[in-house]
């Protein structure tokens, strides 16, 4: 398969991808703008990240708190923190939204699993207000990143779901209904009090938005689980402290301090109690598969390095003129193309069912409503109103139905814990075939070592992605249900 | 707590255990941590000095040469126990040792004439490219343990069919010794590269099957360490797992969780016997199992370990993450599994002919 007009980067992504190529056939646009993004990773990885992603990465160890803005400038000209924005706003988002995150993070990790996290949590953080249909927000807070990002400023997202004393309790239905939640979110006059803590939040010290959940009555969390749009400056709000991380040092973990943090009505994301099944069940759904393309990003440098490990000669021999070796490498490239297919299957599939929300014309002329009147102060009031959200949901729910949101949790379950675990030990047999030599490359596949070890735990522990694809697919025991307007609960 | 199923051991062994584990606890415990981030000669030096005290110096030198005389299953118990808290300074200690086997296994006078066992750290260059003649040392060593600031190096330089071992000291004109860039593991033993251009030996020391001697114990003392770090690993995940509470439950009682630590708790117990076995009946092959399993069993140990501390277990201060980079850096040194299979296969066979 030839591709005409097709960068060398792109051509081997075709040829990596051959469902992509396939579909090129059918909508070559819609393929080469993926491809475009790719391209632009690809120099990103080479320009920017790969020449600093080692040294970052060690001063990073001594200097927890350092963080190099200069990375995230950089990644504004590839417009990577748009990538998760729709189309119509600016962003990079439409037909294949997840497929084109995926690709993108497999290329952007493939230098540095920290850079791509740092990159990556940002679209995260950016998901809940898309897909809670958050409308009233999408022109002033993506609208913001949108134009910040033209002019090289990154406005970071980040998205805090993890808690000190709940982790994998809050990844789960069932677990939250019995977890020993800490943050709460009381009702007052207007708006909420947020108290308590989040940890772990990638990109956490550096966000300027916050994506965060808790529940309005902590002794019914699941009942009340809510998500909110926080702003770093609100009053009594703060990130007091980074983590001193094994790898993927280059984005921090923060955790975010909530005292007595007063956050309106109109901040919330959704409606209050959906933010289990409309906040991170929906959220897991679309992006476990793209943290799977980190994994398989991280893993893919690995084998990059080692590759050329094995061209190096030693003692007037080359590893790669050996059979092991020559096996080795035959072995590790399955892995990561096992990996590409669950990630890609399942990026196919969520694509589909996102797709046809963000495509209808419906949806698109609603941005034929100039700017002017989206951003004021009724349009936006009758958007978070209860009829607003209603409206909304109602379109969403026409394309987005409930048993394909479970489709997609468990494929991109599915995906995660299998690319999680190839990597790990894709690396590890890398440094075990290796040893302990003098090589430049050493340290690289050192540090993908490090890097791949996050994967098996973020998104869900590796334990928790298994048990969601038994419930969803296996025991069918776990059915997404969003609630709206019309209809409650999550089971 | 976990209590691990009873290993029989003579006396002699039993007590060293509890001396090496008591020294473990009281000067490592608490360092543990700082050891690993910034291993200082000075800092090293302290702790390093205290190990002298129970004889770990100069362990496999004979008493009436003023060593601690301890056998080689006597010396892998103390590692073990050693690198239960930290596994650099046993691993250290272990290159330190390995370096004056050659000087114990010659002429006792090598040793008084030669190197004094006080001389920490001595460097065991070895496995690497080093060739002997006309009275200089000429190669290159990729990789060894207590490279940097060494007082004196070990060679088995090729030709001699590795009878022959020889001492330079570190402050000799064409020695020239690289720290490694970026130690991942074990990083109390200060690792590095040697290049040799024409240096003299400060001893030449003939004897038995000298590469041989080096090369065990090297494999069995990593052995060791491994066991000591799937023990780390496995008290301090049951440890955590016992207080977690996830999932409706302490996680300890999730059956995943305990499968994960029982995977320890038998990589334990599988690796110190065959520690055991490989002390007592001698030879290469029974050593490079010992060091295939055991190494390979605590880099999963330890990523496991990790794993049941969930995100806690990727931070710093539970000192998870360091047993993972640590076990890791006992499966690349001195050889790689592979090679270690195809030599164990090799030495296995009868009549083959490279
Ligand atoms: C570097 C880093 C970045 C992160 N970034 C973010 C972020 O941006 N936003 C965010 O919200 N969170 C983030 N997290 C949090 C991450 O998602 C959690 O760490 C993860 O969900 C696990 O939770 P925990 O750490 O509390 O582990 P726990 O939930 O305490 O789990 C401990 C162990 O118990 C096991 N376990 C739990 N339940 C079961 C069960 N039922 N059966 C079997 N085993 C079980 C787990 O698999 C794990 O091995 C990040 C974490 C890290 C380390």
């Amino acid at each position: 398969m030839t591709a005409k007009g097709v960068s060398e980067r792109g051509k081997k992504v075709l040829l990596d991808f051959p469902a992509l190529a396939a579909l090129r056939e059918h909508d070559r646009k819609g393929i080469d703008e993926i491809l475009g993004i790719v391209e632009g990773c690809a120099e990103y990885k080479r320009e920017v990240a790969l020449p600093r992603a080692l040294q970052l990465d060690q001063r990073m160890e001594r200097e927890p708190d350092y963080f190099d803005w200069e990375t995230m400038r950089e990644a504004c000209r590839y417009n990577i923190f748009s990538l998760a924005i729709p189309k119509v706003l600016g962003g990079l988002a439409e037909k294949y939204m997840i497929t084109g995150m995926a690709l993108a993070v497999e290329e952007l990790s493939s230098a540095c699993g920290g850079i791509g996290l740092a990159l990556a949590a940002h679209s995260l953080g950016v998901a809940p207000v898309i897909a809670s249909g958050a409308m009233a927000h999408w022109d002033t807070v993506l609208h913001e990143i949108v134009e910040e990002e033209k002019k090289g400023n990154p406005v970071v997202m980040a998205y805090g779901i993890t808690e000190p004393s709940a982790g994998t309790d809050v990844e789960e239905p069932e677990f939250l209904e019995v977890g020993k939640i800490g943050m709460e979110a009381k009702k007052v006059k207007g708006g909420y009090l947020l108290n308590g803590r989040k940890c772990f939040i990638s990109g956490g010290s550096e966000a300027k938005y916050f994506t965060v959940t808790a529940a309005t009555d902590r002794s019914r969390p699941l009942q009340t689980w809510t998500t909110f749009l926080v702003e770093r400056d609100m009053e009594g709000f703060s990130t007091p402290r980074v983590e001193l991380k094994m790898g993927q040092r280059a984005c921090h973990a923060a955790e975010l301090l909530f005292e007595d943090v007063f956050v309106p009505d109109s901040h919330v994301l959704g409606y209050e109690g959906d933010g289990m099944a409309n906040g991170i069940l929906i959220i897991m759904a679309a992006s476990r598969g793209p943290v799977g393309a980190i994994a398989t990003g991280i893993a893919r440098g690995a084998f990059e390095h080692f590759l050329a490990w094995t061209r190096e000669k030693r003692n007037g021999k080359r590893p790669i003129d050996e059979d092991r070796i020559r096996m080795t490498l035959a072995d590790m490239l399955g892995s990561i193309q096992e990996n590409r297919g669950l990630f890609l299957n399942h990026s196919f599939g969520g694509d589909a069912v996102f797709r046809g929300a963000f495509t209808h014309p419906i949806f698109l002329s609603t941005f034929l409503i100039p700017r002017t009147i989206r951003t004021s102060k009724p349009y936006s009031a009758f958007l978070n109103s209860y009829y607003g959200k209603a409206l909304v949901n109602a379109l969403f729910r026409y394309f987005i139905k409930d048993e394909d949101v479970t489709d997609m949790l468990a494929k991109a379950s599915l995906a995660k814990f299998t690319c999680a675990d190839n990597a790990m030990a894709l690396t590890s047999r890398a440094l075990e075939v290796m040893g302990a030599d003098d090589s430049p490359q050493r340290p690289w596949v050192e540090k993908a070592y490090r890097d791949a070890k996050l994967t098996q735990i973020y998104e869900g522990t590796n334990q928790l992605n298994r048990l969601v694809v038994y419930n969803t697919e296996i025991a069918q025991s776990l059915q997404v249900e969003i609630p709206g307007p019309f209809k409650k609960g999550v089971r | 707590m976990i209590r691990l199923p009873e290993f029989h051991e003579d006396q002699e062994y039993r007590i060293l255990r509890e001396t090496a584990a008591a020294f473990a606890q009281k000067e490592l415990s608490q360092q543990a941590e700082q050891l690993d981030l910034e291993p200082t000669r000075g800092r090293v030096r302290e702790v390093i000095a205290k190990a002298g005290d129970i004889g770990m110096l100069a362990a496999l030198i004979p008493e009436e040469c003023g060593g601690g005389g301890l056998d080689e299953y006597a010396f892998c118990v103390a590692l073990e126990e050693i690198a239960v808290e930290e596994a650099g300074v046993a691993a250290s200690l272990l290159a330190h040792n390995t370096a004056l086997l050659p000087s114990a296994m010659g002429e006792p006078e090598a040793l008084i004439t030669g190197v004094s066992p006080d001389d920490y750290p001595a460097c065991l260059a070895f496995p690497g490219d080093v060739s002997f003649s006309g009275g200089r040392v000429q190669g290159r060593v990729p990789f060894a343990f207590n490279v940097q600031e060494c007082s004196f190096i070990t060679l088995i330089p090729a030709g001699s069919g590795g009878t022959q071992a020889l001492t330079v000291r570190g402050d000799t004109r064409g020695v020239e010794t690289t720290p490694e860039a970026y130690q991942m593991g074990l990083r109390a033993a200060r690792a590095g590269s040697v290049r040799l251009d024409g240096a003299e030996p400060s001893n030449i020391i003939s004897g038995g099957d000298m590469a041989g001697a080096v090369e065990r114990v090297m494999l069995l003392g990593l052995a060791s360490i491994a066991n000591g770090i799937s023990r780390s690993a496995l008290h301090k995940a049951y440890a955590y797992a016992s207080e977690r509470y996830q999932a409706g439950k302490m996680i300890v009682e999730h059956q995943q969780m305990r499968i994960f630590l029982a995977e320890m708790l038998a990589a334990v117990e599988q690796g110190r016997t065959l520690v055991k076995r490989a002390c007592e009946d001698g030879g290469i092959a029974p050593a490079v199992v010992a060091w295939l399993r055991c190494t390979e069993s605590a880099c999963k140990s330890a990523i496991d370990g990790v794993q049941i501390h969930g995100g806690y277990g990727y931070m710093r201060d539970y000192g998870m993450e360091r047993l993972m980079r640590d076990a890791k850096y006992c499966q690349m040194y001195p050889t790689t599994s592979q090679e270690a299979l195809l030599r164990l296969l090799e030495a296995s066979e009868e009549g083959w002919q490279p």
